[in-house]
C-alpha cells in the first residue's frame, strides 16, 4: 500500500516557518525600546485572583506619588473597579485594559495601552496582569522586572503546583503573611519550595493591606 | 488556557501567509511544538479549528510535532535531549532540569521552546479570473 500526502489536486503546500514565541520577543522588544526612549521603568505584577496584586500596587502608588510620576496599567476581564481603585492612590495616569475573556496581558496589549500613556511626566509604570497564575508565565511583556504576588491563602503547596510563574519572576511577594495562621497555612513551606526552585530568588513578607513590607518590595525593585 | 491566545497567533500567521500566497481555504496546518510550552494539543486544535472556521476554513487538519526539552550542561558540556522521568508530570522539567549524560542541575535550557509554524496546505484556484 502506498500513501499519498493530502497535497492533492487543487491545493498547495506553502512554506511559513515562522516562530509564534519569537515573534512575541520581538513584540516585547519593541516595548522595551518604547519604555527605554521614554526613560520609563515598568514592572509586570502577577498572581492569582484575591492575592493582592491590587493592594500591593495601590500601596507603591501612595508611596511614590506625587514625588514620581506613576502610571498603572490595569488588566481585567471585566469592570474598573481595579483602576478606580489606585486612582485614588495618586497615580498620574491609569488606564483600564479589559481583556474580554483572555487569561493574561500580553506584550501587543500593552504596547497598544503604552500608546495610550502620557509619553512625559511618568517614571514609573506598574501593570497589573489578568490574575491567573499559569498562563502569564509564558508571556514576556517587555518591562524591567516581573513580581509575583502570592498570598498565604493560597495554600503551603502553591509554589510546587506553579512551577512556571515563579521559574519567570524577579521578585516574589507573599503576601498576607498575617493570616497564615488562620488558614493554617505555615510560610516555611512556600518559603522553602521557592528557595529550592530558584535559589538565589528575592521573597519579601507583607501584608499590604496594613502597608507592611510595602516599602520592602519598593527597594528591592530599587524605586526607594 | 494560552491556548487560546497561542492559536489566535498560529491562525494569524497561517491567514497571513495563505493570502500573500492567493490561497484560498486552507486545509491544514503543520507545527512543531516544543515541549516545554505544556500545550495541551486537543485544546490547541479545538481553538484552531474554531478560528479557522469563523475565517472560513472548516475542517482544518492539525498536524502537530512535539521537540523536545534540550539542556546544556555547564559541567560536562554535553547538549542533550531531556525528560520527565517516568510518572513525573511534564512540568516537572520546568522544576529541575538535569543533564542526562551528567546529572549535574547546573543546565541551561536551549530547546522546547519552540512554537513554530512549519507550513499550511491552501487551495489554489487556477485560471479563476
Amino acid at each position: 500500500m502506498r500513501l499519498f500526502e493530502a497535497t492533492g489536486e487543487g491545493t498547495t503546500e506553502i512554506v511559513i516557518g515562522e516562530d509564534i514565541r519569537e515573534r512575541h520577543e520581538a513584540l516585547a522588544e519593541r516595548n522595551r525600546a518604547l519604555l527605554r526612549e521614554r526613560g520609563v521603568r515598568a514592572f509586570d505584577i502577577a498572581g492569582s485572583v484575591g492575592s493582592g496584586k491590587t493592594s500591593l500596587i495601590a500601596g507603591m502608588v501612595e508611596r511614590l506619588s506625587p514625588r514620581r510620576g506613576v502610571g498603572v496599567i490595569a488588566g481585567d476581564v471585566a469592570t474598573t473597579h481595579d483602576a478606580e481603585r489606585v486612582a485614588s492612590k495618586g497615580a498620574r495616569k491609569v488606564l483600564q485594559i479589559n481583556t474580554g475573556g483572555m487569561c493574561h496581558l500580553d506584550a501587543g496589549l500593552v504596547y497598544r495601552a503604552l500608546q495610550e500613556m502620557p509619553e512625559s511626566g511618568l517614571e514609573v509604570i506598574f501593570i497589573e496582569n489578568v490574575g491567573n497564575l499559569i498562563c502569564p508565565s509564558y508571556f514576556a511583556l517587555g518591562v524591567e522586572a516581573r513580581v509575583a504576588v502570592v498570598s498565604a491563602s493560597e495554600g503551603a503547596h502553591v509554589i510546587e503546583k506553579h512551577p512556571a510563574m515563579f521559574q519567570s519572576a524577579d521578585l516574589v511577594v507573599l503576601n498576607k503573611v498575617d493570616i497564615a495562621e488562620a488558614v493554617h497555612v505555615d510560610l516555611s513551606r512556600p518559603i522553602a519550595d521557592l528557595r529550592a526552585l530558584r535559589p538565589g530568588l528575592r521573597v519579601v513578607k507583607t501584608n499590604c493591606l496594613a502597608g507592611e513590607g510595602v516599602g520592602e518590595v519598593l527597594r528591592a525593585l530599587r524605586l526607594d | 488556557m494560552h491556548e487560546y491566545a497561542i492559536a489566535s497567533e498560529i491562525w494569524t500567521a497561517v491567514l497571513a501567509a495563505a493570502r500573500r500566497r492567493g490561497g484560498g481555504r486552507v486545509r491544514a496546518v503543520t507545527l512543531e511544538l516544543g515541549a516545554l510550552n505544556l500545550i495541551e494539543e486537543e485544546q490547541l486544535r479545538f481553538w484552531l479549528q474554531a478560528l479557522a472556521e469563523r475565517d472560513g476554513s472548516p475542517d482544518l487538519a492539525m498536524r502537530a510535532t512535539t521537540l523536545p526539552a534540550r539542556v546544556l550542561c555547564g559541567q560536562c558540556g554535553a547538549e542533550s535531549e531531556t525528560a520527565a522521568p517516568a510518572g513525573e508530570p511534564d512540568h516537572f522539567l520546568l522544576v529541575a532540569p538535569r543533564c542526562p549524560r551528567c546529572g549535574s542541575a547546573e543546565v541551561s535550557v536551549v530547546g522546547g521552546r519552540e512554537l513554530r509554524v512549519v507550513s499550511a496546505e491552501v487551495e489554489v484556484h487556477n485560471g479563476d479570473c
